[in-house]
């Protein structure tokens, strides 16, 4: 069904109609101001989600770390109890479609996760990393930053930990302020590969903390080192697929741990979409038989192009009442320019090539939701 | 990069904050003159500001289903701006009635201005959209835009009578798909 702005579209209105009438610098001013005041937070969103997209591309599988950020806007100052509830829901940068009875994706994740409590001070900056967990695909960290001087609003590049088990790396950070000179933080790191260890070993050495809004970077010395083991987690294989418009994306295997489930996909392109696209880019929502939706978050993925990838997808714990899994393949197809893409490939020993696409004629992405894909959990 | 007068629909699609930035320098004032004319007799800057604020963040949000050119794209906010403060305009009377405590029921308001408040607008586009595309074309420019059926005739070159009578036949299909359709009483 089109909707009121695509039906506006057609309408041949007469401009004549309407006048100008004077603005002053001052009014645009304030329009501008409170427009930006509500965008704010869907924009923040967009960006991660952008950003998620951009990490899911590494080409030629060498050794690689990317760490992104999705701010969020702190808009009370709630007591910091459990970091893990806090980025739960408000937080989460989720889009409000799956955000659900006031619980999200790491609501149940306290529970199991293994309280870390170290502490590292420097240079007027103290960092503790609380909770860790690590459920066989990804590692989730919640950390807290106290400083003696005002950091701003909470927009900081923190270099990522290193995980030596696994080689090719994807993950999110999101940073939020909750008090005056106090921020919490949650990370992801996620193995892109398909090998899955039973213990990790987390080195996160962290010699300087940039201010991304002001250019500001604090050096110092916050040194931890600790391992966790896998939580449980029980695999099944499933290989379902829907092949609808000229991509097909395959449901592969879901991976079930107590606090969270993974969803590995995949996604293929065919060449009548490769010939107008530049770029395919497939997002799974998952909802149940009982009407549950889950709130989820991208793993980033890999694969040998820009159509052919294997994501993952981690989402909040499945109800245990639950006998089936319906996903639905949200399809964003979408065009290179030379502002929104480069290509960047990084060989063994850590050289970067980075490279421009050759774009298509521009035009807007496109989006498409093909049929579902039900998964039967007791089989 | 900023935006320009060639590349602002882009970036503005792509949600870059500046070519929000753009329109609202290069269209403000056209947006506060369509707003002006149908909010004016309220006497409420509050409301008009209200409008024109929610004006461009409907642009924003939705800026993806455009389609066109700059020219078009003049046409396209001209009519959101439109529809968005003949909503405001029909929402402040509403509550202006409320307020005031008469009973007593505004002699210009129509049937259809009532269907337009009473019935979500979701699924009255959700109607609409099972019309003819002519006939929504008509539907829309009356009830979303508020046009007079005599200015709908000028512009889609058909005679007045056969307006009249695309909305007579138009209202009974709605209704008739509305009832199957078990919207409830409230499209009669």
């Amino acid at each position: 069904m089109k909707d009121i702005y695509e039906l506006l579209n057609d309408i041949d209105i007469d401009e004549t109609e309407f006048k100008e009438i004077e603005v002053s610098e001052l009014e645009k001013a304030k329009v501008k101001r409170t427009l930006k005041k509500s965008i704010s937070k869907k924009k923040k969103m967009k960006r991660w989600q952008k950003n998620v997209l951009a990490a899911s591309i590494i080409f030629g599988l060498s050794t690689a770390t990317i760490g992104l950020s999705f701010t969020a806007s702190a808009k009370s100052i709630p007591l910091i109890g459990d970091i893990f509830s806090y980025f739960s829901n408000e937080n989460s940068g989720l889009s409000d479609d799956i955000k659900n009875n006031g619980k999200g994706l790491y609501s149940d994740y306290k529970a199991y996760s293994n309280e870390i409590g170290l502490t590292e001070e420097s240079n007027g900056l103290t960092f503790t990393i609380n909770d860790a967990i690590y459920d066989g695909k990804t590692v989730t960290i919640t950390y807290t930053i106290e400083s003696e001087e005002d950091l701003g609003d909470g927009s900081f590049f923190i270099p990522s930990p290193n995980i030596k088990e696994m080689k090719a790396q994807g993950g999110s950070d999101g940073i939020s302020k909750v008090a005056d000179k106090k921020y919490v933080g949650l990370l992801t790191v996620s193995n892109l590969e398909d090998l899955k260890v039973d213990k990790v070993n987390i080195d996160w050495d962290i010699n300087s903390i940039s201010i991304t809004d002001t250019d500001k970077e604090i050096k110092g010395n916050w040194d931890f080192a600790f391992s966790l083991k896998a939580t449980e987690s029980n695999e099944k294989v499933i290989n379902k697929s829907v092949n609808q418009h000229g991509v097909k994306v395959s449901v592969e295997k879901l991976s079930i741990s107590p606090m969270s489930f993974v969803v590995d996909y995949h996604q293929e392109v065919s060449d009548s979409v490769k010939n107008k696209w530049d770029e395919a880019y497939v997002e799974l929502s998952i909802r149940d038989d009982l009407g549950n939706v889950y709130a989820g978050q991208g793993n980033g993925g890999s694969g040998i192009d820009s159509y052919n990838l294997n994501f993952s997808k981690t989402f909040q714990k499945i109800d245990p009442n639950a006998t089936k899994l319906i996903a639905t393949p949200h399809v964003t197809l979408r065009n290179f320019t030379s502002e929104n893409h480069g290509e960047a490939t990084i060989t063994e020993d850590g050289e970067e090539k980075v490279s421009s696409f050759p774009t298509k004629p521009s035009s807007a992405p496109k989006e498409l939701v093909l049929d579902d894909i039900v998964i039967d959990l007791k089989k | 990069m900023k935006s320009t007068n060639k590349n602002f629909i882009e970036r503005l699609q792509r949600q870059e904050e500046d070519a929000l930035e753009f329109i609202v320098d290069t269209y403000l004032p056209l947006i506060k003159g369509v707003t002006y004319k149908v909010l004016s007799p309220l006497r409420n800057d509050g409301v008009m500001e209200e409008c024109i604020n929610d004006i461009f963040l409907s642009i924003w949000n939705n800026s993806i289903k455009f389609h066109g050119d700059t020219t078009d794209f003049r046409k396209w906010i001209c009519a959101i701006a439109k529809f968005k403060a003949i909503d405001y305009y029909r929402k402040a009377m509403k509550k202006m009635e409320l307020t005031s405590g008469y009973t007593e029921v505004d002699p210009e308001k129509s049937a259809e201005d009532e269907l337009i408040i009473l019935e979500d607008r979701k699924e009255l586009l959700q109607l609409i959209d099972l019309l003819e595309p002519v006939d929504r074309d008509i539907f829309i420019m009356k009830y979303f835009l508020g046009l007079k059926n005599e200015d709908i005739s000028i512009k889609l070159g058909l005679t007045k009578a056969s307006i009249d009578n695309r909305i007579y036949r138009g209202k009974k299909k709605l209704s008739q798909k509305a009832t199957n359709l078990k919207l409830g009483g409230s499209v009669v």
